[in-house]
C-alpha cells in the first residue's frame, strides 16, 4: 500500500495526540484507531496503517527485552531493571527471556539499542577480527 | 612463573567487561540495490550501515521510521527480517602513494590481481571541499602535450576543465594523452634528478563503461608507461548505480591525499553523464522526488561538490594541487541539456569537441572558437604565451574568411595569405593519439607558423615538414630545447638562434 505525505503527516498528529506526559496512552490510541475507521475515508487505511507502525515504534521504544543463557535472579532482575530505569526514564516495560544459544552474559535491547554483553557475541567479535 | 601467573590474575581480577552500545535495525524491504531499514534511530547521513554477510549499505535516506541504504555489494544475499547496524564510520578508501600503477573499485580494493595494497591511511569519500582562505589562484600549468590546447585553452593545476562532446569523438583520448604526457614529463624529472619539478600524479576514475573498454585504457597506460604515476577508479558498466554514483568521489578522496601532502595531482571523471544517470536511478528507487529529465533535485549539487574538491591551495597550506578533467558527453552536440549545463557553469572552461571536426580529419577535433579556459593562461608558460597569444583570433579571422571565401574566388593578396596562413595552422594542430607533444617542441612550431616559415609549404606537406623539423630539433638541436625548457621563455637570443637553426632546416627541406 503507498503512504502519502499527507497521509503519513495525519498519522504522525493523531499519533502526537495520544501522548500523555510524553507516553503512549493506550485508551487514546484505541479511540483514535476505531475513530479513523469509522469516518470511511478513502486514505484511512493508509492513515491507520502508519499510525500502527508509529505505535510499534513507540512500544520497541518504552520495552525493554533482556535474554539471557540462564534464568536471572530477582535481585539482578531488579537491579538490571532499576539500570534501565535510571537510564531510559520510567514508563520502561521489561521482558526477561532465556536465550541458551547466548552461552553466557546478557543481551538488552531497547528499542534500536542493543547493549551486548554475551559470549556468543563476544565470540563473533573475535571471529571477525581474524 | 608464579609471578606471572599472579600478574594474569590480577589483571582479570582488575578487569572490567563493557557492553558497548550498538543502534541496530531490521531490513523491510531489499531490491535493485536499496534496502529499507526499520530502527536504526542513530544512524548519520552517509554512515556505512552493517547489513550482515560482510556487506556494507550507505545510508542516504533518513526517514522518520526508516532508513534508505543503497548496497554496496551482493544484495541477493540480504534477505527481510535481517538485523542491521550502524558502524558509525563514514565511507572511507585507502590513500597514499601504494595505490599508484594499480586499478581499484570504488572501495579502494585491487581488482588488478597484483596483490594487496600497502596502505594505512584512510579519507573519507565524501569531504568538504578546501575553503576560500586555503586556496590560491592557479599559476603552473598542466601540460597537457596536445598543441591546441596547450597554446590556446591552457590548463593551470587546480583548475576544473570541462571535456565535452558527442560519442566517438576522442573526449577520453585527450585524458590519456594528458597522463601520458604527465608521466614522460615526471619520467624524465626523475631521470634528471631535478627536485624543483613538480611532479604530477593521474587518477583515471572510469563509470559506467564496458570492461572491454576500460581494459583498453589500462593497456595503453602500461604501454605507454604511464601507470606507475596513475590509479585507475574503475566502475564499470556491470556495478550497480551506487557504485557508479560514488566511485568519482573515491577517487576525488585519492587525489586530495596528493593535495593535503603538498603534491600535485590529476583527476580524470570518465565520463559524469553516467554518474548522473547512475545517480538518477538510485535516487529514484530511494523515491526521492524527481524534477527534470527525472532527475534529483540535487543533481546540480552532486556535482559542484564533487567538482569544488579540485582546487590550488596556498603555500602555507602545503601547495598541494587538484586538477579535474570531467568528460560530458553530449546527445547530439546539444550542450543546453540539463547535465551539459550544469557542469559548464561548474568548470573553470570547457573544451568542445565536434563530430564534423573528427570526420573532416581535424583530431583532436576541438572547436577552438568556442573552446576557452577560464583561469588556464594564468599558468601558461611565458614562451608558449609569446607565440600562441595571437593564434586563437587568428583562426577565428581565418575562419570567418574562409566562410565568406566559398562564394566568391576572387581575394585580394591579404585575405588570401590570411586563409593560406590558417590552413597552416590548422594543420599543424592535427596530432595522433597517444602521442603529447613536448612544450618546447610546441613553441618551435608554432613560431615557426607565426613567422611565415610554413608559408611556401604546400598545405598537404606541413604535417612532414613539421615531422622533420621536430626530428631536427630533437636529434640535432638537442641543447637549444634543454635551453628553451630551462628559460621558459622567447628571449631575443634565443629568438635569434631559433631563426638561424630553422633557416638552416629551410635550406635542407625539399
Amino acid at each position: 500500500m503507498k503512504i502519502t505525505k499527507k497521509a503519513k503527516r495525519e498519522a504522525k498528529q493523531l499519533y502526537r495526540l495520544c501522548l500523555v506526559n510524553g507516553l503512549l496512552d493506550e485508551d487514546r490510541a484505541r479511540q483514535v484507531a476505531q475513530r479513523i475507521l469509522a469516518t470511511g475515508e478513502r486514505n484511512c487505511l493508509s492513515i491507520l496503517t502508519h499510525f500502527l507502525q508509529l505505535v510499534k515504534l513507540d512500544c520497541a521504544r518504552h520495552t525493554a527485552t533482556i535474554e539471557s543463557a540462564t534464568p536471572l535472579s530477582a535481585d539482578l532482575q531488579s537491579a538490571v531493571r532499576a539500570g534501565l530505569e535510571h537510564r531510559y526514564g520510567l514508563g520502561l516495560t521489561t521482558a526477561f527471556a532465556q536465550r541458551p544459544e547466548l552461552i553466557g552474559g546478557m543481551r538488552i535491547q531497547v528499542g534500536c539499542d542493543v547493549y551486548d554483553g554475551s559470549v556468543q557475541a563476544g565470540l563473533e567479535a573475535l571471529k571477525k577480527s581474524f | 612463573m608464579a609471578d606471572l601467573l599472579r600478574e594474569i590474575k590480577d589483571q582479570i581480577a582488575g578487569a572490567k567487561t563493557t557492553a558497548a552500545m550498538q543502534n541496530v535495525g531490521v531490513i523491510r524491504e531489499v531490491g535493485d540495490g536499496v534496502a529499507r531499514i526499520e530502527g536504526l534511530s542513530d544512524a548519520m547521513l552517509n554512515e556505512m550501515i552493517d547489513l550482515g554477510n560482510g556487506i556494507t549499505g550507505l545510508a542516504l535516506n533518513l526517514d522518520e521510521t526508516e532508513v534508505g541504504v543503497v548496497i554496496l555489494g551482493d544484495y541477493t544475499q540480504l534477505k527481510e527480517g535481517g538485523e542491521a547496524r550502524t558502524t558509525g564510520r563514514l565511507l572511507q578508501v585507502p590513500v597514499g602513494k601504494g595505490l599508484l600503477g594499480r586499478v581499484v573499485n570504488l572501495l579502494g580494493e585491487p581488482i588488478d590481481g597484483k596483490g594487496p595494497i600497502k596502505s594505512d591511511k584512510f579519507y573519507p569519500v565524501e569531504k568538504t571541499a578546501p575553503g576560500i582562505i586555503r586556496r590560491r589562484s592557479v599559476n603552473q600549468p598542466v601540460q597537457t602535450g596536445i598543441m591546441p590546447i596547450d597554446a590556446m585553452i591552457p590548463i593551470g593545476r587546480g583548475q576544473r576543465e570541462l571535456i565535452i562532446g558527442d560519442r566517438g569523438t576522442g573526449k577520453t583520448t585527450i585524458c590519456i594523452d594528458t597522463i601520458i604526457s604527465q608521466a614522460r614529463l615526471n619520467k624524465a624529472a626523475e631521470v634528471a634528478g631535478d627536485k624543483d619539478y613538480r611532479m604530477l600524479y593521474c587518477i583515471y576514475v572510469a563509470i559506467g563503461q564496458k570492461q572491454s573498454t576500460i581494459a583498453r585504457v589500462i593497456a595503453v597506460l602500461e604501454e605507454t608507461g604511464a601507470m606507475p604515476y596513475t590509479i585507475v577508479v574503475a566502475s564499470p558498466a556491470s556495478d550497480s548505480a551506487a557504485n557508479q554514483y560514488l566511485a568519482p568521489f573515491a577517487g576525488a578522496a585519492m587525489g586530495e591525499w596528493f593535495m593535503d601532502n603538498g603534491m600535485d595531482a590529476l583527476i580524470v571523471y570518465d565520463d559524469l553523464s553516467k554518474q548522473a544517470v547512475a545517480y538518477r536511478q538510485v535516487s529514484l528507487l530511494l523515491k526521492r522526488p524527481s524534477g527534470r529529465e527525472a532527475y534529483p533535485g540535487d543533481v546540480f549539487y552532486l556535482h559542484s561538490r564533487l567538482l569544488e574538491r579540485a582546487a590550488r591551495v596556498g603555500e602555507k597550506y602545503g601547495n598541494g594541487s587538484l586538477t579535474a578533467l570531467p568528460i560530458i558527453e553530449t546527445q547530439s552536440g546539444d550542450v543546453s541539456a540539463y547535465i551539459p549545463t550544469n557542469v559548464i557553469s561548474i568548470t573553470d572552461g570547457q573544451i568542445f569537441l565536434e563530430t564534423d571536426l573528427f570526420h573532416q580529419g581535424v583530431r583532436p577535433a576541438i572547436n577552438v572558437g568556442i573552446s576557452v579556459s577560464r583561469v588556464g593562461s594564468a599558468a601558461q608558460l611565458k614562451a608558449i604565451k609569446q607565440v600562441a597569444g595571437q593564434l586563437k583570433g587568428d583562426l577565428a579571422q581565418f575562419r570567418e574568411l574562409a566562410a565568406f571565401a566559398q562564394f566568391g574566388s576572387d581575394l585580394d593578396a591579404k585575405t588570401q595569405a590570411q586563409i593560406d596562413r590558417g590552413k597552416r595552422i590548422m594543420e599543424i594542430f592535427k596530432q595522433g593519439q597517444y602521442n603529447p607533444i613536448p612544450v618546447e617542441i610546441q613553441v618551435v612550431v608554432i613560431w615557426a607558423a607565426q613567422n611565415g616559415y610554413l608559408d611556401q609549404v604546400p598545405v598537404e606537406r606541413v604535417k612532414e615538414f613539421q615531422n622533420k623539423l621536430t626530428e631536427y630539433f630533437t636529434t640535432r638541436k638537442g641543447e637549444l630545447l634543454a635551453k628553451l625548457g630551462k628559460e621558459k621563455a622567447l628571449s631575443d637570443a634565443l629568438k635569434a638562434e631559433l631563426k638561424v637553426v630553422v633557416d638552416e632546416f629551410k635550406q635542407t627541406w625539399k
